[in-house]
């Protein structure tokens, strides 16, 4: 079906569809696509990604049969399943969460949080059929585990906001559950205000019949700081692409990842933090292991406004290539506008260390063991501020993918 | 049984002949000392006689406790009884020094049809062998020489030595890097692992480290050949007059 076509069949279908200000900004949007008002070879954000397939997917949402729950596992320990990107209302203390208003798009909007050249980010505000709004209240320390549930052949398009007010710490762990041959186009917009502490565990794992394009947009206030980091061990398709805004004085965004990827499985990352308050920091940190005729893609950012004085920025990209076949383009940009900044990129892409591989074997390791050894060394750095659950949930899946080698 | 034997050994690396015609023969027990300038060859041997891919043998054959060893691959020949103490020993991040090392082992025990140990009496031995080496147990839950100093790394090395219990150990240039006191330290461990069902091939540039380790011979060696062979007075007349005479 093309894009036209899904368009006009299911515009009734849409969330806020009788809102006629996001009906009309809806509109735009898609005039700018189906017009192609866009320079596609140069856009980053639909890097090895197949434009035929955002042109003619098989729209399908319904609302669901299944109830989706809130679940208090322990104290301030928070289950949330989405079923189909909608959740069940709850309210407590440290917590409210709900379904999404239209009017959350107008409080979120002063913050300009969107980037307007992500394609992938039009798609979601064209097709967007559902969405949660998570307010963490002042204080408050809680530990949200987000179940994202797609049931099969589903398209979600799904925008979350996510309202951390001051002082609150908060851990999120995000993990999915794809049935079969979705296509999921989530969009995070995170505000940590003032004082609030952040720390953001996404673990991606779920077959090769199912596309996931998760987007980000972080704005940290004054002393806030926002720690993302992302797990991709996913057989499908996946784009993950984070932009954060440090807007207050003193705050710090740090933006990792991994990814391992074999068969012919392709994932495109990208990273931006743009610096616009005097002394923030930021990190923009991914790894990448690729087997077989497996192809990667990231994209590092630093801005640093001209205000932005006492600034410190990193960033590093690092790939190992496991064979001949597979490919992994890097590209870090930094942008500094203040003279009075600390900032630094590193990139390497290349093969696994031989004198590291021919260290372990002289000492009677067989070479795929070596391998596994170094491979799982990669992300040793990684793990350290994880829970034991989640290193058991990590290495059970590094090990899956390292049968493979 | 043929202990060590080296038959006209020709190595190339990238096109480059390294090693032309090499011959030596070392027996169970005996300590052999190879010297010679920069470029001659030493840790091109050290290398092959580990199995590094990167080095091409031409010609030549190698036996070692029988076995053709150039038919065994690296890991092979380490589960042998070989074990090449480095002269730069590389970091590693991440991998763990305990879990490694109790990898290794178990490998060459399996290899000897012996059971292998669990983690608690590993635990217990590398203890043993740390302390009787004056490493202090925190080094043992480090990664594998990363942040070491240029003496840890060596004092690691013998570590390992002591805990895999190899053969034939070679020492490519194990005094370079070191101070006095630290050389002492490496070379008491050394001295203490000796006895006479294991033999040792110690490259160096300098006598100084025979000073600590006797050599039962001492070799000296240009251009990719042995050409002299003696016992150690031959070290002590390159410590007097350079290689200039040989």
């Amino acid at each position: 079906m093309t894009l036209q076509d899904n368009f006009n069949k299911h515009s009734k279908e849409y969330i806020f569809s009788n809102d006629a200000l996001l009906s009309k900004d809806r509109q735009k949007t898609f005039n700018k696509i189906e017009l192609k008002k866009f320079d596609k070879r140069n856009n980053e954000s639909l890097k090895n990604i197949n434009f035929s397939d955002l042109n003619s997917f098989n729209y399908y949402y319904e609302p669901s049969v299944e109830e989706s729950s809130v679940n208090l596992l322990e104290k301030k320990i928070y289950q949330i399943n989405f079923i189909n990107g909608k959740c069940k209302n709850y309210e407590d203390n440290d917590i409210e969460i709900r379904n999404i208003q239209s009017s959350d798009f107008d409080k979120f909007k002063d913050k300009n949080f969107y980037e307007t050249d992500d394609i992938i980010s039009d798609f979601n505000k064209i097709f967007l059929n559902s969405g949660i709004f998570i307010k963490i209240k002042t204080n408050s320390k809680v530990k949200l585990n987000l179940i994202h549930t797609s049931h099969k052949n589903y398209t979600i398009f799904q925008h979350n906001f996510f309202q951390f007010q001051k002082n609150c710490e908060v851990i999120i762990e995000d993990e999915y559950n794809f049935m079969d041959a979705t296509i999921n186009n989530i969009q995070y917009n995170i505000l940590a205000n003032e004082g609030s502490n952040i720390n953001h565990n996404i673990f991606q794992n779920f077959s090769n019949s199912n596309k996931l394009y998760f987007t980000s947009n972080t704005i940290c206030e004054k002393n806030s700081s926002f720690s993302q980091n992302t797990f991709n061990f996913a057989e499908g398709f996946v784009r993950n692409f984070h932009y954060a805004k440090l807007n207050g004085e003193f705050s710090k965004a740090i933006l990792k990842g991994c990814f391992f990827l074999k068969d012919k499985n392709i994932c495109s990352n990208k990273t931006h933090i743009t610096h616009n308050a005097e002394n923030c920091e930021s990190d923009q940190i991914y790894k990448g292991i690729l087997n077989d005729s497996s192809r990667a893609n990231y994209y590092s950012n630093t801005h640093v406004s001209e205000i932005a004085q006492k600034t410190q920025g990193y960033q590093l990209s690092k790939g190992i290539l496991l064979t001949d076949n597979c490919s992994f383009f890097s590209k870090p940009e930094l942008r500094i506008f203040a003279d009075d900044v600390k900032c630094s990129h590193g990139s390497t892409i290349g093969p696994v260390d031989e004198s590291a591989l021919f260290y372990l074997r002289s000492r009677g390791i067989n070479k795929n063991e070596a391998m596994k050894m170094i491979i799982s060394s990669f992300i040793d750095d990684d793990l350290q501020y994880l829970d034991d659950k989640n290193i058991d949930r990590i290495n059970k899946s590094l090990s899956n993918y390292l049968t493979s080698i | 049984m043929i202990f060590l034997n080296i038959n006209n050994l020709n190595v190339s690396i990238e096109g480059k002949k390294i090693i032309h015609d090499f011959s030596l023969n070392i027996n169970q027990g005996e300590v052999h000392a190879i010297m010679g300038p920069n470029g001659s060859g030493k840790s091109t041997l050290a290398n092959v006689l580990a199995g590094n891919e990167n080095y091409e043998v031409n010609s030549g054959q190698i036996i070692f406790k029988d076995h053709n060893l150039l038919d065994l691959n690296i890991e092979e020949r380490a589960k042998q009884g070989m074990f090449l103490a480095f002269q730069y020993p590389v970091e590693i991040p991440g991998v763990n020094i305990t879990p490694f090392l109790q990898a290794s082992l178990n490998s060459k025990l399996k290899n000897e049809n012996k059971e292998e140990l669990d983690s608690l009496s590993f635990a217990r031995l590398l203890r043993n062998k740390a302390e009787e080496l004056g490493i202090n147990s925190e080094m043992l839950k480090r990664s594998i020489n990363t942040g070491f100093s240029g003496g840890e790394k060596k004092r690691y090395e013998i570590l390992q030595m002591s805990v895999l219990n190899p053969e034939f150990t070679i020492f490519d240039e194990t005094d370079s890097g070191l101070d006095v006191d630290a050389l002492k330290i490496v070379t008491e461990g050394i001295n203490k692992f000796k006895n006479k069902n294991n033999s040792f091939l110690i490259i160096t540039h300098y006598q100084k480290l025979l000073d600590y380790i006797r050599p039962d011979f001492v070799h000296v060696m240009r251009n990719g050949k042995i050409i002299k062979s003696g016992n150690i007075s031959l070290a002590n007349e390159i410590e007097e007059s350079g290689y200039q005479n040989f």
